[in-house]
């Protein structure tokens, strides 16, 4: 281990400050990584000594240990400048202040335990510094820092109130006996002082400590420039602060007497978190800040950390490892580990986030000290931080966007009301079910948080439906309310068919079912689905209702406006925005549109839900009355059945559109439309025309048109789009072929006629043959 | 002037006969390739399924029967890929004017759902035993386990090696089917057999008459036609739409072999923790097994999804993406071209875009050319069909 890390630190200096790759970059981070686990490691394993040894004592023989081997390898007297007397008292402070907080760190690992002191103190300055500068100063740096410090705050809330951890409640109960010394009698009484409990206390403490810690390592820098190097400085100021502690130990030692059986077992974790948590970390870190960029190292830094001592935290007490440690040490005992709770789970999680977010570099824009000056003289860095803060999305204002999306029209409208019913009604659920303890009301509960997901999809389809076509999306997302309803309707197939295959199952063999508690759930259920198909049904009749005299006026709006586009064109070169603005008209225009797939789908949703509730209600009933036990499974079987049946028309018409029918409703339109096209005056004849329901309120189209050579085609585009328009298909692209082959026939000195009807010989022998390849 | 089109209806047979039906359904199941892999494949499975409720019904295991019906429900996905198919090569007709080719699009889009449905199902129940774990009683698991193992394998390999198949016929359908949509250029075979004569050193260039028919009057487009002439070879543009299923149902194929896929780890999964709860009595097992199998499920599904996803939404075909720009400079570099608007295009099936645009002319452009020259240069990004509405900007 030790050549590893020398061959390091040759390899680092050799390799200088020239620009490295992004390649060779990933040795730094494995390295990176590689170290923070090891640190992990060390931090677990003294967290196991600290049992035993007193944390004086304990933090004495890290400093020592790590004097001795910096001396050896950093030589801080032989080489570099001559330190004056000045500096030696600098030196002193600084000592005094490293040992404070390492023994204020130390003490909050033997309150909070490894992983709770891993995720609160083991923060990069950067992420710290970032965070302080958003909490404590206006210009906090955009949205996307507040958002990394309110996870942060989050996170530590976190560990403080819903961790409830055995052991630290267990050791709060008896605080007296624990401690020896005076030093953790005073903290002791500070925190309870403070009038929080024990372990909460450590937690405050750490957090202390964490902010106590980066200042110290910020206004260590003038110091470690006038020693000449950070290295030097860390090397002396191990030395000096085990020299200041060494009087404390001694007495320490006199008076009280140790726990340790024998010293020399120990040496080796002792070894091992001396090169782990002081040396190696220290040099990989600033190797690594040299070689990369400072967030980003304080990110894989971090991330690499907590999640190693998570899966630490998870199998350090596992029965394998204790195995493994039973063979280089004695055991421990088992009953006063810290348990790993969801709340340390969901901190560590959310600590993670936010020092991802706020060692993120945009930094750097906030600053704008990279941006430099305009030719005027004037800073650009205002600009900067401006743009910054527009690209940024601000979650707020994005809800806040977003709500106002979803109330500006009917249809996501009532599906966002419904949805928030419900999942009101899903939560209470839940709380009363975790309150009261019962497991059948919370798995009630996430099944109808299951359900929210077909409204949640509904509701996502109906905002979709508004986005604006992209280039990619050439005719727009309207068709994603047609593939809604199309899910929706296979996710209640597949219900359905669950449903009949468990009732199946259960008319074989009737289970036993408690009905105490079905009743008034169900009833509730019952009632908010209610609810929910009034707002549906309503809109269902009145957009039936609606439908075909608003296609029809619509119709006539688009046609309207079209005209005025190609007059557009006509007048001038903008024929852009003149389609545009046409576009625009449509899509107004489609937004009053009433019953859609996916209104369909998540009405049917819904029914099948208070079907559902209706056939518990009844089924609870008949088996109180009467005792009959099969009532269950066949009413299930029933409403699958009904489920089933109710789907397959929703199904059927979203199959149809997905497969480009031709609209049924528009159906005998179009074809006396086409037979219109033909009677046109010039039209010889049409061909491949297609016609297809792109979304509730477009039917797009193509046909081609041969006309005679002597007639405009511009009218007779005009008149086809204006027939079309009417049969109501309002995207419609005609190709005109205006016999192209009759000027050459006529240069190869062919009549008229004779073209004519050889053309209608070749149309008849294609549509005869009809795939044969005419070559 | 005679009507050129023909009504489907006239041909429908008046009398609906069953038996006649079903053996021509199964005679267009036995037709093609992948529909035969799959028919036999779903038979296989579903007489596994049988076999499995009998035996259940017969020995009382409820374990057994609701693993049939489970069975049962893996085979929908197989009876939908089965289904859309042969839908796949129904003739089009007044309704479904583009043919129903598009039923291989819906059926993997189908296939994909059921599978993120099952894996979530299978995840939530995973979580749930991990948070409880369940006595399972792992005496009878093992065999069916393994005999589901074998259905699936040979399904797999059945439809890796149809999926050979299908690359092969890819490669045939490419050439065997026009991509050239003018009915301008079915006129020109008389005259094109003349003017062959001395342009002997392209076999296939027949469609492009028309364009040839204009290097006479613009020159020096010629040699351009020619060196694309391979791309269509044969005209009946009918027939791209009616047959184009022969080898190109890649949506169901992907679609069910992700199916029989996930139901093989299923089944690995299965045997793996029974193994390991009875060798080591590691109780976690079965949960972890079907968590990371439904995780690898859902990821594997995400592209299929997305792909028909997009074709469903009528998306600008991905392939086209980086084709497409520069085939719009080059339409708009055109003589008397202005401006190029509302282009839309989309897949129609595997491999058949199809495409509109709006193209605003000179007065005095030359429509046919610049009609012609368009087509041509969309073809050679492989549109299929191109309808292309040409405006006159009036002075």
């Amino acid at each position: 281990m030790e050549e590893k890390y020398s061959s390091n630190v040759l390899s680092g200096g050799k390799l200088g400050m020239v620009e490295v790759p992004n390649s060779r970059l990933t040795r730094y981070i494995v390295l990176l990584v590689v170290t923070k686990v090891l640190k992990a490691l060390g931090i677990f394993e003294s967290y196991d000594i600290l049992k035993v040894v007193h944390i004086v004592q304990f933090i004495f023989i890290l400093k020592l240990g790590t004097a001795v081997i910096l001396l050896f390898f950093q030589k801080p007297f032989s080489s570099g400048k001559i330190i004056s007397k000045r500096q030696w008292i600098k030196l002193l402070k600084h000592a005094v202040f490293s040992c404070v907080i390492s023994l204020l760190g130390f003490f909050g690992l033997t309150l909070c335990g490894p992983l709770r002191t891993l995720l609160l103190f083991e923060h990069s300055d950067v992420v710290i510094i970032a965070l302080l500068s958003v909490l404590f100063t206006s210009s906090g740096g955009g949205p996307s820092k507040t958002r990394g410090a309110a996870f942060f705050i989050i996170a530590v809330i976190c560990l403080l109130l819903f961790d409830n951890d055995d052991l630290m409640a267990k050791m709060a109960e008896h605080p007296e006996g624990h401690h020896d010394s005076a030093l953790t009698h005073f903290l002791y009484t500070a925190i309870a002082f403070l009038g929080v409990a024990d372990h909460k206390g450590g937690v405050v403490l750490l957090v202390v400590s964490l902010c106590l810690k980066v200042g110290f390592h910020t206004a260590s820098r003038k110091l470690s420039v006038e020693i000449g190097g950070a290295k030097r400085l860390y090397a002396l100021d191990n030395l000096v602060s085990a020299v200041v502690l060494l009087p404390w130990v001694i007495v320490l030692s006199a008076t009280t007497d140790s726990k340790v059986e024998s010293w020399s077992a120990l040496i080796l974790p002792f070894g091992m978190i001396i090169f782990s948590v002081m040396i190696l970390e220290f040099y990989v870190e600033a190797i690594c800040n040299t070689k990369m960029e400072m967030p980003r190292c304080a990110r894989y830094g971090t991330i690499a950390l907590f999640f190693s001592a998570l899966l630490l935290a998870n199998f350090w007490t596992h029965p394998l490892t204790d195995q493994l440690r039973s063979m280089s040490k004695p055991p421990q005992q088992v009953s006063t580990e810290h348990v790993l709770s969801g709340g340390v789970v969901v901190s560590a999680i959310f600590f993670i986030m936010s020092s991802s977010i706020l060692s993120s570099p945009s930094k750097k824009g906030q600053k704008g000290t990279l941006v430099g000056y305009s030719p005027e003289g004037t800073p650009l860095y205002n600009f900067m931080g401006d743009a910054l803060q527009h690209t940024s999305q601000s979650l707020p204002r994005f809800i806040k966007d977003s709500l106002k999306q979803i109330l500006e029209e009917y249809d996501s409208r009532q599906i966002f009301y419904f949805l928030c019913l419900n999942l009101a009604f899903t939560f209470v659920e839940l709380f009363y079910g975790v309150w009261t303890n019962s497991l059948g009301l919370i798995s009630d509960g996430f099944h109808m948080l299951f359900d929210c997901s077909a409204l949640v999809l509904g509701l996502f389809a109906a905002l979709m439906t508004r986005w604006k076509a992209t280039r990619i999306f050439s005719y727009g997302y309207g068709r994603v309310e047609i593939l809604s309803g199309f899910i929706n309707g296979l996710f209640l197939m597949v219900i359905a068919f669950f449903v009949f295959v468990e009732s199946v199952t259960r008319v074989l063999d009737p289970p036993n079912i408690n009905t105490d508690m079905l009743t008034p759930v169900s009833v509730g259920g019952l009632l908010v689905n209610l609810v929910g198909i009034c707002a549906f049904s309503h809109a269902h009749s009145h957009g039936a209702k609606s439908c075909p005299s608003h296609d029809h006026g619509h119709s006539h709006h688009g046609h309207s406006h079209s005209e005025h586009s190609h007059g557009g064109h006509a007048h001038s070169h903008g024929g852009h925005s003149g389609h545009g603005h046409g576009g625009h008209g449509h899509s107004h225009g489609s937004g009053g549109g009433g019953m859609n797939a996916n209104m369909r789908g998540v009405f049917l949703h819904v029914l099948a839900d208070t079907l559902g509730s209706v056939g518990v209600i009844i089924s609870t009933i008949l088996i109180r009355q009467f005792g009959w036990l099969i009532a269950d499974p066949i009413c299930s079987l029933f409403i699958a059945t009904l489920i089933f049946l109710s789907v397959i028309p929703l199904l059927k018409d979203a199959c149809e559109v997905l497969l480009l029918r031709t609209p049924p409703e528009n159906e005998k339109d179009l074809n006396s439309a086409l037979e219109k096209i033909e009677k046109i005056e010039g039209v010889l004849s049409y061909r491949d025309p297609h016609f297809w329901r792109h979304s509730a309120n477009v039917i797009a189209g193509t046909i081609h048109l041969q006309i005679m050579s002597d007639v405009v085609e511009q009218r007779i585009i005009q008149q086809v789009t204006a027939i079309l328009k009417d049969a109501g298909v309002n995207n419609l692209s005609v190709q005109v072929e205006k016999e192209a082959y009759f000027q050459h026939m006529s240069g190869l000195s062919t009549g008229f006629q004779e073209v004519l009807a050889m053309t209608q010989q070749m149309e008849t022998m294609k549509c005869l043959k009809d795939g044969t390849c005419i070559m | 002037m005679l009507p050129l089109s023909i009504k489907d209806d006239e041909y429908k047979p008046a009398k609906f006969n069953l038996l006649l039906k079903l053996s021509g359904w199964f005679r267009s199941i036995l037709a093609d390739k992948t529909s035969r892999n799959l028919f036999f494949f779903l038979c296989l499975n579903l007489s596994f399924a049988f076999v499995e409720l009998t035996y259940g019904i017969w020995s009382n295991s409820l374990g057994l029967i609701s693993d049939s019906f489970h069975m049962f429900f893996d085979c929908t996905a197989l009876l939908a890929g089965l289904a859309a198919s042969v839908i796949s090569r129904w003739r089009s007709n007044d309704s479904f004017s583009y043919g129903y080719v598009r039923a291989e699009v819906l059926a993997g889009f189908v296939n994909g759902l059921f599978l993120i449905f099952t894996a979530f199902f299978i995840f939530s129940e995973g979580v749930e035993r991990a948070l409880e774990p369940p006595d399972v009683h792992h005496d009878r698991l093992l065999p069916v386990s393994v005999a589901g193992l074998l259905v699936n394998l040979v399904g797999i390999f059945v439809f890796q090696h149809g999926g050979h198949g299908h690359s092969h016929g890819e490669g045939g359908h490419g050439h065997s089917h026009s991509l050239f949509n003018g009915s301008v250029n079915h006129d020109h075979h008389s005259k094109h057999a003349d003017r062959h004569s001395h342009g002997g050193h392209d076999g296939h260039g027949h469609s492009h008459g028309g364009h040839d028919g204009h290097g006479h009057s613009h020159g020096g487009h010629d040699g351009h036609g020619h060196s694309h002439g391979g791309h269509d070879e044969s005209h009946c543009h009918d027939e791209l739409l009616h047959t184009p299923g022969k080898g190109s149902s890649k949506q169901i194929l992907q679609g069910v072999l992700l199916h029989i896929i996930a139901d093989t780890l299923g089944s690995v999964g299965v045997i793996i923790s029974a193994l390991l709860m009875q060798k080591y009595d590691l109780m976690i097992a079965d949960p972890i097994c079907s968590m990371l199998i439904a995780l690898l499920i859902g990821v594997s599904v995400v592209p299929l999804l997305k792909e028909s996803i997009g074709i469903l939404m009528q998306r600008t075909p991905p392939s086209l993406d980086h084709a497409l720009p520069e085939c719009y400079q080059r339409v708009q570099k055109l003589q008397g071209v202005y401006n190029l608007q509302e282009p839309h295009f989309w897949t129609l099936c595997t491999d058949v875009y199809i495409g509109t645009l709006k193209l605003l002319v000179a007065p005095d452009a030359d429509t046919r050319w610049i009609l012609s020259q368009t087509h041509n240069i969309f073809t050679q990004a492989g549109v299929r069909q191109l309808y292309v509405q040409i405006e006159k900007a009036s002075m």
